[in-house]
């Protein structure tokens, strides 16, 4: 009896031992070289063949539908684009981090064509591995504004679709009159102001890293640290995420925030009594882009979508009928919503210093958040 | 089978796991890449402040909330099953609805409860509730309270069947009842205590939505919560996650090890001819007290949470201040008018939560089986992974699952599941094994091999044994697995949210993403629809599979 079980254990182990090396090991045989991380010279994909070479609007439904991981506009891009251009396409919506986990992971074998969010640094920081299609110009770049054409790469691996401030000044005005308010980001450190303020942690929220990493290219590593450190012991409280600052600040916990654009906007149109302010320096922004996966089957049909969201008509009507519709458009001829101040001032963070110094400052904020 | 088991097991659970951790050593290597990583990131945890607040914190969270769900599990099991009283069923669906009630659901319901603007401070003017619930000894107390119907059902299941015999014996040789229930019942009880204890435990310290949303008030940062910072938050780094995750299994481990120790000598198969049904008894008197008790017991449980969601989601702000004049049928509306998405959403998640329920108990009688009754020299592994899935974090599994069915040599022989629904549903059963296994292994504990072996050796097969003995002993505990799965498997947003494929919206997702706008009330009238829905199919199944429990319950009521 003993020698009859000793037998198939060791051929079910070796088995098992065996299977997981298999699907470690075979990674390595049949990826292609965009999966091998920084090596970029030389690697030209062969698998980036284009689909149907006649451009009838027939012919492009045909092919495999196109997949889009974004992490707004989920609503209304999908038939939009279907009914201009007549390709197919397949959306994968969530936030900004998810999707970056996805993507991430997916490395071995991506499953998307184009990426769209609104995570400029993460973005570059995939073109800088070589991970995007690098090189090509839609027609519609020529129509960018100042503003957008400087953020374009030199690489030309994304382009932007829009900005919108990371973190505007916001005041619940039945706690605070919107007089008193802050009027500036360095007001928030102010004695008069402490216990009041609330933001989102740079750790978890996608739009307050593009926030904070502002402050720190600004200012510089060390008088950036300096700055934070004065507001968090000015009492400041740092939320997970955008939405629970915003409800900490209906809420009355605290009197006065630094919040996303669309948070604010959306507590204001619900007739919540809240004052929006937006700070003498400018607010620093969270620029929306898009790019193309390097590898992908699809490339007519990718490249048709950025040259689609490129298009004023379609940004205007993005701010029209979107949810996420408080934005400064990259396209000329597109106009903001009417109700946003017209005066906003949006800065950008450099995303190379950002994507450079990404992790440093969110590992730093992370330990913060513990004491 | 021993061995098919442990096979099923490692894929589900095992694999995905490795996956990650393996990441700490060989970063990259699923991408292709092979370089060694930096193993130094294990001793991290005792240097970096966030990662060691977060061991200490999940272990605090977790040894608490384990001693008072259990305690409290295990009392509300011994009262339900010895007394009959009306509101006995109340507590019976209260169970249910917890354990499929995700997490982040109920946190937020006790947010607005306890809130600084919230219920408790609104409408009763109870200002203590805040800083009494924002505390980690509020946490551990709120945790309890969600998570005791582990302790529950396990413990419940094991009641079903009672041997008098032993404490008759027991009461001929002199012992009061209180000795009788303290010195031999109780401790025949053990099996099933311990099986509750762990399930809470492992559910405890893998939970990441209600902590992390209480703690949204005050910083509570838990394993999970950190593993979730380095999955999410660019750049990932996958290997933190793995280090951290595998904390996360050394905690299951020892407390694994100390379940193991405690239970090294004792029998606990005593059900023989002898076994009846138990029997509920009535007490005029005692009723009375019992109803009370229960429904104010209730009333904080459950009344706390959901009254605080149903109160959201028919307000108009999302501060509670205006009183009854802020009331509103508005987002009932709205989630009607665009009902499609979520009926898509709803459909996918029930049809993906049936196929993992089905599967899973499959699945989870052979490994109950094997656990049990086999001679099966490695039961110990299978014990240990059929428990990890629960403790682990289903970001993690989700990311492993990725990295697991990706593999582009999968495709030809059709098993690249990555992209398609099915990996859902293996990612869901990989979820719902644990329950489903500690709740059947706590009802067959009592169920005595020789009782098979007596079969057997009168020649019934192994699939007449089963049919004709085993499963009739253990129905009940079969329902409850099977539903328990599929409940919690509708609202399982970790994995899903990760792993859906485009256009394949799931439920919790849908609800997450409504959280995520700020559409507070919106988020809260869909998970009362869809929970409802879910809760009403629940009730429907039990009703098919158990009437004469319900009849029975009739009759003595």
């Amino acid at each position: 009896m003993n020698k009859k079980n000793r037998k198939p254990k060791w051929s079910v182990l070796t088995l098992l031992v065996s299977t997981s090396l298999l699907f470690a090991g075979c990674g390595q045989g049949s990826t292609t070289p965009a999966a091998s991380g920084t090596d970029k010279a030389g690697n030209q994909p062969a698998a980036s063949t284009t689909t149907g070479s006649a451009p009838t609007k027939e012919d492009k439904s045909k092919g495999e539908p196109l997949v889009v991981y974004l992490n707004d506009f989920d609503e209304i891009i999908g038939p939009m684009f279907e009914k201009e251009t007549g390709y197919k396409v397949k959306l994968v919506s969530g936030n900004g981090a998810e999707i970056m986990s996805r993507i991430e992971a997916e490395k071995g074998n991506p499953h998307w064509d184009v990426v769209w969010m609104d995570a400029m640094p993460s973005i570059h920081k995939l073109g800088k591995d070589g991970q995007l299609l690098e090189g090509w110009t839609p027609n519609n770049a020529a129509g960018l504004t100042d503003f957008a054409a400087k953020l374009v790469p030199a690489n030309k691996t994304y382009y932007p679709t829009g900005a919108h401030a990371a973190g505007v000044i916001i005041a619940n005005t039945k706690q605070l009159p919107a007089d008193k308010a802050p009027k500036s980001w360095n007001d928030l450190v102010k004695p008069e102001f402490q216990n009041m303020v609330g933001m989102a942690d740079p750790a978890v929220a996608a739009p307050a890293y593009p926030f904070v990493a502002w402050f720190f290219q600004q200012e510089g590593m060390d008088k950036g640290k300096a700055y934070f450190d004065l507001l968090l012991q000015n009492g400041a409280r740092v939320y997970p995420k955008n939405p629970n600052v915003a409800k900490a600040l209906t809420g009355g916990e605290i009197k006065l925030a630094a919040l996303q654009e669309s948070n604010a906007y959306t507590l204001k149109n619900k007739k919540e009594p809240v004052e929006i302010i937006w700070p003498e320096e400018g607010a620093p922004a969270s620029v929306r882009v898009a790019g193309i996966q390097k590898d992908t089957k699809n490339v007519e049909a990718a490249k048709a979508f950025i040259d689609f969201i490129l298009d004023p008509k379609v940004q205007q009507q993005l701010i029209d009928q979107g949810e996420e519709s408080y934005f400064e458009p990259s396209a000329k001829g597109a106009v903001a919503k009417k109700d946003r101040a017209a005066n906003a001032k949006l800065v950008v963070a450099d995303p190379e210093w950002a994507s450079e110094h990404e992790a440093e400052i969110k590992q730093w904020f992370a330990d913060k958040a513990v004491k | 089978m021993g061995w098919l088991v442990l096979a099923i097991l490692f894929f589900l659970i095992l694999l995905p796991l490795a996956a990650v951790i393996i990441q700490v050593l060989l970063p990259g290597v699923f991408f292709g890449q092979w370089n060694t990583g930096d193993l130094s990131l294990l001793l991290d945890v005792f240097t970096r402040p966030l990662w060691l607040a977060s061991l200490k914190n999940s272990l605090y969270l977790g040894v608490g909330t384990t001693v008072f769900a259990t305690a409290l599990g295990c009392a509300l099991a011994i009262v339900r099953s010895r007394w009959s009283f009306q509101t006995a069923r109340l507590l019976d669906l209260a169970v249910w609805v917890l354990l499929i009630t995700p997490s982040f659901i109920l946190a937020q319901g006790w947010v607005m409860f306890a809130a600084a603007d919230g219920l408790a401070n609104a409408w009763l003017g109870w200002t203590w509730i805040t800083s009494l619930v924002f505390s980690p000894e509020g946490l551990v107390v709120v945790m309890s309270l969600s998570k005791f119907p582990l302790a529950y059902l396990a413990i419940a299941s094991a009641l079903e069947w009672k041997v008098d015999r032993l404490g008759e014996a027991a009461r001929l040789c002199g012992s009061s009842l209180w000795t009788v229930w303290r010195t031999v019942e109780l401790p025949l009880l053990l099996p099933a205590i311990c099986s509750g204890a762990l399930l809470v435990f492992m559910d405890t310290i893998g939970d990441f939505g209600l902590p992390a949303s209480i703690a949204a008030v005050f910083r509570f940062p838990t394993l999970p919560y950190s593993i979730y910072s380095a999955l999410y938050t660019s750049p990932i780094r996958f290997d933190m996650a793995g280090v951290l995750s595998f904390y996360l299994v050394l905690l299951i481990v020892a407390a694994m090890s100390i379940q193991f120790y405690v239970m090294r000598k004792a029998r606990f198969d005593v059900l023989s001819f002898r076994a009846t049904r138990q029997e509920r008894k009535t007490t005029k008197r005692g009723s009375m007290w019992l109803n009370i008790g229960c429904i104010s017991f209730l009333l904080v449980v459950i009344g706390i949470p959901f009254g605080a969601n149903l109160l959201m989601s028919i307000s108009d702000t999302s501060s509670m201040d205006q009183g009854l004049q802020g009331l509103t049928l508005r987002h009932y509306e709205e989630l009607f008018a665009n009902g499609e998405a979520l009926l898509d959403g709803l459909l996918h998640s029930l049809g993906i939560a049936a196929t993992a329920g089905i599967i899973g108990l499959i699945v989870g009688f052979f490994v109950a089986y094997v656990l049990t009754y086999s001679p099966f020299k490695y039961r110990r592994a299978v014990d240990v992974i059929s428990l990890v899935s629960l403790a682990v974090p289903g970001v993690v599994l989700g990311i492993g699952y990725i990295f697991v069915w990706n593999q582009r040599w999968l495709e030809p022989i059709g098993l690249l599941l990555y992209g398609t629904p099915w990996i859902l549903a293996l990612a869901s059963v990989a979820g719902a094994i644990p329950i489903i296994t500690r709740v059947i292994v706590g009802a067959m504990a009592k169920v005595p091999g020789q009782l098979l072996a007596a079969a057997q050796m009168q020649g019934a097969s192994f699939v007449q044994r089963v049919r004709w003995i085993l499963l009739p002993l253990i129905r009940g505990a079969l329902v409850a697995a099977g539903l328990s799965a599929f409940g919690s498997s509708v609202f399982d947003l970790a994995a899903t949210s990760i792993l859906f494929p485009p256009d394949f919206m799931t439920l919790p997702v849908f609800i997450n993403k409504a959280f995520e706008d700020l559409k507070f009330a919106y988020a809260a009238a869909s998970t009362l629809m869809g929970g409802g829905l879910v809760v009403l199919i629940i009730v429907i199944v039990e009703l098919l599979f158990q009437p004469k429990k319900w009849k029975a319950g009739r009759d003595h009521a």
